[in-house]
């Protein structure tokens, strides 16, 4: 084991002045430790005063999830000589929740999110007995649907990341909507369907911005974003008419036809009203202004197009 | 002359078709042969999910193997089409069985997606391809007296196993605008915070609310114009007051191009560049 010195940068929080400030702690410490280690490390040895959350030092118990370097992960997860940028660790608290100390933020408002949107089973009686001697058998393959996302340890690295929350302060947060997922594909669920999709919608899946950077915070590795995409697929197959539903069909259908999509239309298609019909009067006139030829306004399909629509139908029913 | 394969999404598509000459020019200004991948395919932009995943793994897996049958790598200028396409090849190299049943269905077009090709952004692109001594070789002259703020946009640095540099610290966008003459402002409000394109559809006021934000915060910094290398986030962010330009059309400038011949007059906020 090497010893190795570094500055640690912590944005602090002193709620006595409501003032957050940024404070440098130089260290020098062995090579070995996670960035939980560094921190108990500064409390214990240079300033008793440093407040943060901590418990397992395993990454199960999800209470250490703080900002890193600009990214949200687990204290006790990642090691902290692999965060030493230009001599310099950044440790910050989650950016979309209050900090109530230092580097601990109130979670009671992404929780209280999680409880609107009914995070439980609600049994279907078709499937689960009413006695506690029969069991209710999940198969391996059903189970395979929803598998990653119950590896959700709640420990808001996710939310604390989201820039859907940035945008939208009331936005449910991506563990949340993975929740939805979950129970959606579980196949004990008695819960209609267009509930647990409408649970979803309400400040929901459609403004996600599929940034990705639930995913990259995640320390289990649940794609959030991807489970956002799944439900809005489920929105749609059971007939959901909205803008979003229209524009993913229209998408799906230009690609089909031409390879590319029809950006010309998307707008009047997607929209449906009269916003959308001026977007498309309105290119159309900066086309005709900009000299492109009305057969350029929209996608052609390329040579050999019958072979990709052949190929589009063999991926929808083979993979 | 070194050749490259130029995957055309939806951002050379529509009103934004003069993204396509922005990226020839880039290409003849860096002394590479541009192939167009004419049969090419859109790459799902994050909502041909919406209707099946695997279609989009299909779709690109196809992508790739048009480039592959050149004998080219496969370059797009947009940080969703990289991200999308780069997220297939690795859950096609990292799954034999998902590999083979899309090979099956691909030899019917004569087609192969065999892995060797590798996927280009702007950024990996200068960096890994043309040599960052070469690209400033090309460089003819200094953009001088412009403040610019760097923009990443999200999906060159997330998720971390596509990103083209350290998302924690990345420094490609400085090392390739440095060399323009310009002065760079970093470390403003909003750096990192999304433009908002995807929820233009599905939510446009979210887009609208997130869009601001990094605009405002570079203009507070002191930035004269914010440069992104993502042509989905200069659509999403121009027109507001802090004007917002594509890397590339600065590289253009830079190489001999006119601001005309780079599209900058296209722009809805003006720009003015000294040269």
């Amino acid at each position: 084991m090497e010893k190795i010195k570094y500055t640690v940068k912590i944005k602090r929080y002193n709620p006595e002045e409501d003032r957050s400030y940024w404070q440098d702690f130089d260290v020098e410490v062995e090579d070995s430790l996670t960035v939980l280690e560094l921190l108990m490390y500064i409390k214990d040895k240079i300033d008793s005063t440093l407040t943060f959350r901590a418990f397992c030092r395993s990454a199960i118990c999800g209470s250490c999830a703080m900002v890193i370097n600009n990214r949200a992960g687990l204290a006790c997860k990642i090691q902290a000589k692999d965060k030493i940028k230009r001599g310099v660790i950044k440790i910050e608290p989650l950016k979309t929740l209050k900090p109530v100390r230092d580097l601990v933020v109130d979670q009671e408002p992404a929780f209280d999110k999680l409880k609107k949107i009914k995070p439980y089973l609600e049994p279907d009686p078709k499937v689960v007995p009413d006695n506690t001697k029969v069991e209710s058998l999940v198969m391996p393959e059903e189970f395979a649907r929803y598998d990653k996302q119950t590896d959700c340890i709640l420990c808001m690295a996710c939310y604390g990341q989201c820039n859907a929350i940035e945008g939208n302060p009331e936005y449910l947060g991506p563990f949340q909507l993975t929740k939805v997922f979950r129970f959606l594909m579980d196949t004990r669920d008695g819960m209609d369907v267009k509930e647990r999709v409408k649970l979803a919608e309400d400040n929901g899946i459609w403004d996600c911005v599929q940034c990705q950077m639930c995913f990259a915070a995640c320390p289990k590795g649940i794609a959030s974003c991807e489970d956002i995409l799944e439900l809005r697929r489920v929105a749609k197959d059971i007939g959901e008419d909205n803008v979003a539903t229209r524009r993913a069909k229209f998408w799906f259908e230009s690609v089909y036809a031409t390879g590319q999509i029809d950006k010309f239309n998307l707008a009047k298609v997607a929209l449906d009203n009269e916003k959308g019909d001026k977007i498309k009067e309105n290119l159309e006139k900066e086309f005709k202004e900009r000299g492109i030829p009305e057969d350029e306004f929209g996608p052609k399909p390329f040579d050999g197009i019958e072979q990709f629509q052949k190929f589009i139908k063999k991926l929808e029913k083979e993979i | 002359m070194k050749k490259i394969g130029i995957y055309p999404g939806c951002c050379f598509q529509g009103a934004d078709i003069h993204n396509y000459d922005i990226t020839t020019k880039f290409l003849e200004n860096m002394g590479l042969d541009g192939i167009l991948l004419e049969r090419a395919a859109c790459c799902g932009g994050g909502v041909i999910d919406d209707t099946n995943k695997k279609v989009v793994y299909g779709l690109n897996a196809r992508n790739i193997a048009l480039a592959e049958k050149e004998g080219v790598d496969l370059y797009t200028p947009c940080n969703t089409c990289y991200m999308i396409i780069a997220k297939t090849k690795l859950a096609l190299d990292s799954d034999p069985e998902l590999k083979e049943a899309v090979n099956k269905i691909l030899a019917e077009e004569g087609l192969e997606y065999k892995g060797e090709a590798k996927i280009y952004h702007t950024l990996n692109l200068i960096r890994d391809f043309i040599g960052l001594d070469e690209y400033k070789k090309r460089i003819k002259r200094q953009i001088s007296g412009v403040k610019i703020a760097p923009y990443y946009g999200c999906h060159v640095l997330a998720p971390n196993e596509v990103a083209v540099d350290d998302p924690e610290d990345p420094t490609i966008l400085r090392e390739i605008l440095e060399p323009l003459g310009v002065e760079i402002i970093e470390g403003y409000q909003n750096e990192n915070t999304c433009c908002g394109h995807h929820a233009g559809f599905t939510n446009p006021k979210q887009k609208e609310r997130l869009a601001i934000k990094p605009l405002e915060g570079a203009k507070e910094a002191g930035a004269d114009i914010v440069a992104t290398p993502c042509p989905l986030c200069h659509k999403a962010m121009d027109g507001q007051e802090e004007p917002i330009l594509q890397v590339t059309q600065l590289i253009n400038v830079a190489c001999g191009n006119t601001p005309e011949e780079t599209f900058i007059n296209v722009n809805k906020t003006e720009v003015k560049l000294s040269l």
